[in-house]
């Protein structure tokens, strides 16, 4: 009796306090002063809600009516025939019964009473039909708000639509081949934007956000996979990769850059930017839904670079392999950016070392190279003692490459360690070229050797030096070897060109020069003794048989070509205009004198100047 | 059971010490030095190493055969492996170059290269196994919670279990290399049936990172291609290091097999022979695990699975055993059936976990794998010098 007594009395006093609490503050003050007169009357005793006790029959008659309500406008919209969201006051009166909705899931779950629970598992029951409704509106939504912008395309040469996207403010611009990345289009109208957030916040508060975002990544995901593939990009594995002729190759990795680059500047952004709009305020899940919607198209771009950066290492991959190089080094701050979540990480850290294996390639491109400089046989040697093509290759190789110069200075800086540098001053770049010069210098010295005349020897060796100082002057290469570099070698060709006089000319000069003081005989020289008619025969058998040989030699430098003769010319005509007076002067020959003079003054610089005009040197013109 | 594979090990280590013996003897019978050079005893290392390992991999219960663990255990392996492999190459660079070591290094690499698709596929494989995870989080948050359970929470979990069977099913049609399912991007092309399908709500779920024509199985086959072990003479000519390479190309396949047959893949297929001479320490563990896997894949309740990974069998069991508990139900709940229902609801949200937590240090695994075999493959090739000469 006594604890009935109690009961009643707690009864009584949360009557009064919800009769009189019409608002919270009020009700508050009264549980107040009733705690304060007795202790029985706390706030779990009387355990009031808002409005109403917990088990009060009004309370629950109240909510079960509303859930009556709610279940007839909802059940309306969950069996209708038609998308609800084709009509905007269908929607929104949808949104707000579903709000109502999850109070009353909020509400019968804050309370005891069994029938409470079984108001809450009908008002479950509803949301449950609900969600499955909203989930699939949103679904429609989606792809409704795709197919609207599905003509929209990036850089199609091919493509006469040039107008399309009925979506809102100009995405249309974007219909032309991209020079400017500088774009974010809006993937979705930005109404259906709004009306998918407002679908966004109900599913979340209702517990459902992950079923939203599956939704929501599933579509995207074949929206944008949808995008990369009209770019062109081709879904290839490794060893697709690895077979492909070069040619092939080539072209894949024209379409690769171009469409990682709409794709980590244009549409992942938009991705994350519809991402933040559709989900704002729920991070994580835009998070997460962004991984998912980008990570597909992600791999495959990186997979492409990847298999290309392990594959062959021939040398004329350089250039290619250096564009991909090169974009994905641009592309690092869009992925820093794209991909700045902890979901992400993993992406943006694949990028880099992928990024990293492409200079290793680079480098191994380089080594590859070197290679066939080292092991070019030596067979058969360039008629007439021309330009070599392994030299004419290299350099034009060479100067190709350092146009990219910063990019080669970044790739070797990133392996310095391997090659140790000279001295502080020359970067691992300049170190790997000034190699690389030596060892093409060395195997065209061994290749010189091939010819059996020293004298074309020196020719072969002049030419090919001359090739590559020109070469190195007017282009980056001379910046990155220096102007000692480009002197000293300079240098060689004055010695080569100097060894050729001495081994060809030397001997003849030796026959003309008469010792006038009757000193000492020159080293090199016939004997003053010998007698000025055979000096004159064994003159003029020199020079018909250099002539005769050396006519068909080649400097394919005009001006290299001018310099040897006039030099020779210099030489050579003083002496002979001095033994010529001299042999006729001479008491030997005195009257016969032109019986034995072959060639005039102007006749042996005739002879000098039909040198070098031989071999497929393009410069020489017509001398045949 | 332990017994016989102690038994195995030791008869298979007799063997092998035999074979890695030929070598010496011959050494010996030219009345070389009789002390092993430190080659020998690197070899002979690295094939105990491969014993020992692939040994204590086939010491498993059937419970733990191809579970996520051991999966990592046998990538493991492979890993140190790899590693010992790879420094014998860098060691021997002199010998490498030479015939006819040349041209079995030049092929292992070829074969590891292959691997990197693999490799590729199973990383898409763990992608996907993360998707039906996505799903049974839906299941469990339906079912898993301390609120009551009404119908409302049922509809839900069934209808994230029919995702769920759908995107399996899905993923099935994929691995078995049929009914290339009709998905065209062409533009002029978003089809009516497709449009409709989506505006269900079917999403295709997953999408692989290679093209569909894309076989796991074709590519174990390639990787096994003229695997054949080396003659006695040109163990010999290469100083042993013939059947290291052996050794490493038949780990390659093995592990690259078992992958395949655990994890979700395109057209995945387990018909590759491993033919392995008794001789080696390592075959007879191997070929016992083969064995074993294969008659987990032949099992009337494997044999559509979309992988024999362990923990996928358990999901599919208790998934199944909760599309059950989820059909048959009558409103109200009896106590009964909400007990069971909370029950396997705990066991399933159990296995899920069990499956997060192996799915990202596999992953790590594998795209380990695939840096090292890329990382020794070119460390390889420029010491042979003649990277892809013959491109």
């Amino acid at each position: 009796m006594a604890e009935n007594g109690e009961e009643r009395l707690i009864a009584m006093a949360r009557h009064i306090a919800q009769k009189l609490g019409h608002n919270e503050s009020m009700a508050d003050d009264i549980l107040q002063i009733f705690s304060n007169f007795d202790g029985r009357f706390t706030r779990e005793n009387l355990n009031l809600p808002d409005k109403f006790g917990p088990d009060d029959p009004r309370a629950l008659a109240a909510l079960d009516h509303t859930l009556k309500s709610l279940e007839r406008q909802i059940s309306q919209y969950v069996g209708a025939g038609h998308p609800i969201w084709s009509d905007s006051a269908d929607s929104s009166a949808f949104l707000d019964a579903v709000d109502d909705l999850i109070a009353v899931v909020r509400q019968c779950s804050s309370m005891s009473a069994v029938a409470a629970k079984n108001i809450g598992a009908c008002a479950e029951e509803l949301l449950q039909q609900a969600m499955f409704r909203l989930e699939e509106e949103f679904g429609v939504l989606m792809v409704r708000g795709c197919e609207s912008t599905d003509n929209l395309s990036f850089d199609s040469e091919d493509d006469e639509e040039e107008s399309g996207g009925n979506g809102d403010n100009g995405e249309i611009t974007v219909a032309q081949p991209l020079t400017d990345y500088n774009v974010i289009i809006d993937a979705l109208p930005s109404g259906v934007i709004s009306d998918l957030h407002e679908m966004v916040k109900r599913m979340v508060d209702a517990g459902f956000v992950k079923e939203c975002s599956h939704v929501y990544s599933s579509c995207r995901r074949d929206f944008l996979e949808e995008s990369i593939s009209r770019l062109g990009l081709q879904k290839l594995s490794n060893e697709e990769v690895q077979r492909m002729a070069w040619p092939d190759l080539e072209d894949e990795i024209v379409k690769w850059i171009k469409a990682s680059n709409v794709a980590l500047r244009i549409l992942f952004p938009s991705e994350r930017r519809l991402c933040d709009r559709v989900f704002m305020g729920f991070y994580t899940a835009a998070d997460l839904s962004f991984m998912e919607v980008t990570r597909g198209s992600t791999v495959q771009i990186l997979n492409f670079a990847d298999a290309v950066a392990i594959g062959s290492r021939s040398p004329e991959r350089l250039f290619k392999v250096m564009d991909l190089f090169e974009t994905l080094r641009d592309l690092m701050p869009e992925f820093e950016s794209n991909f700045c979540d902890q979901y992400c990480l993993v992406l943006r850290n694949e990028a880099i070392a992928i990024w990293k294996r492409l200079g290793e390639a680079i480098r191994g491109i380089f080594m590859e190279l070197e290679n066939l400089i080292r092991r070019d046989p030596a067979k058969s040697p360039v008629p007439g003692g021309g330009v070599h093509p392994i030299t004419r290759y290299v350099m034009n190789y060479l100067r190709a490459a350092c146009r990219s110069r910063e990019t080669l200075e970044q790739v070797f800086e990133e392996s310095s360690n391997v090659v140790p540098a000279k001295d502080c001053s020359s970067s691992a770049l300049c170190v790997r070229m000034e190699w690389i010069m030596q060892l093409l210098e060395t195997n065209l010295e061994l290749k010189s050797k091939v010819y059996g005349d020293p004298s074309l020897c020196c020719v072969f060796m002049m030419n090919n030096c001359k090739y590559i100082v020109q070469k190195v002057k007017d282009s980056e290469l001379g910046l990155l070897l220096g102007d000692d570099w480009i002197r000293k070698h300079s240098g060689k060709i004055k010695n080569f060109m100097s060894s050729y006089q001495r081994i060809t000319w030397n001997k003849v000069l030796g026959v003309l020069r008469i010792d006038i003081s009757n000193g000492p005989p020159h080293l090199n020289n016939v004997g003053n003794s010998t007698p000025m008619k055979e000096r004159m025969h064994m003159f003029n058998m020199s020079l018909e048989e250099i002539h005769r040989t050396q006519s068909e030699w080649t400097i394919f430098d005009e001006q290299l070509k001018k310099e040897v003769k006039m030099s020779l010319s210099k030489l050579l005509l003083p002496l002979y205009v001095n033994f010529l007076s001299k042999f006729q002067n001479s008491p030997e020959v005195r009257k016969n004198a032109n019986k034995y003079i072959k060639y005039s003054l102007e006749d042996v610089d005739v002879r000098i100047n039909e040198l070098f005009q031989g071999g497929s040197g393009s410069s020489s013109g017509g001398g045949k | 059971m332990p017994a016989t594979a102690d038994y195995q090990g030791s008869a298979a280590a007799a063997f092998g010490r035999s074979l890695l013996s030929l070598r010496r003897e011959q050494v010996h019978a030219m009345g070389e030095t009789h002390e092993p050079s430190s080659l020998d005893l690197e070899l002979e290392a690295f094939q105990k190493q491969v014993s020992d390992r692939f040994t204590d991999l086939s010491v498993v219960g059937l419970q733990e055969l191809l579970s996520l663990p051991w999966i990592r255990k046998l990538l493991d392996a492979f890993l140190c492996c790899q590693e010992e492999f790879r420094l014998i190459i860098l060691n021997n660079r002199s010998l490498v170059y030479r015939q006819p070591l040349d041209r079995m290094v030049h092929d292992f690499f070829e074969r590891s290269v292959k691997a990197l698709d693999v490799c590729n596929a199973i990383r898409d494989g763990i992608e996907q196994i993360r998707e039906w995870m996505k799903l049974l989080d839906i299941v469990l948050c339906a079912l898993d919670n301390q609120r009551f359970l009404g119908e409302g929470q049922f509809r839900r979990a069934k209808k994230a279990l029919v995702d769920l069977s759908i995107s399996m099913l899905d993923e099935r049609e994929s691995t078995t290399g049929m009914a290339h399912r009709n998905r065209s991007f062409g533009r002029q092309n978003p089809s009516s049936r497709d449009q409709h399908q989506r505006s269900l709500g079917h999403f295709r779920s997953f999408s692989w990172s290679v093209s569909r024509s894309w076989s796991a199985a074709k590519q174990l086959q390639a990787i096994g291609n003229n695997l054949v072990a080396p003659r006695a003479s040109d163990i010999v000519a290469s100083n042993g290091i013939a059947a290291a390479v052996y050794t490493m190309s038949s780990i390659l396949l093995f592990v690259m097999w078992a992958l395949v047959a655990a994890i979700p893949c395109q057209d995945r297929g387990l018909h590759v022979h491993f033919s392995i001479p008794r001789n080696f320490p390592w075959a007879a563990p191997i070929l016992s695990l083969h064995d074993k896997i294969l008659e987990e894949s032949r099992k009337r309740d494997r044999r559509n699975a979309s992988g024999l990974l362990r923990e996928i069998h358990l999901m599919d069991k208790s998934t199944r055993l909760m599309g059950e508990l989820t059909d048959t139900t009558h409103f109200p709940l009896t106590e009964e059936k909400e007990r069971e229902v909370r029950q396997s609801a705990q066991e399933l949200r159990l296995i899920c976990e069990g499956i997060k937590e192996g799915l990202d240090p596999l992953e790590r695994q594998v795209r380990e794998a695939f840096h090292r075999i890329v990382h020794s493959r070119t460390e390889g090739l420029v010491s042979l010098g003649r990277a892809n000469h013959n491109d």
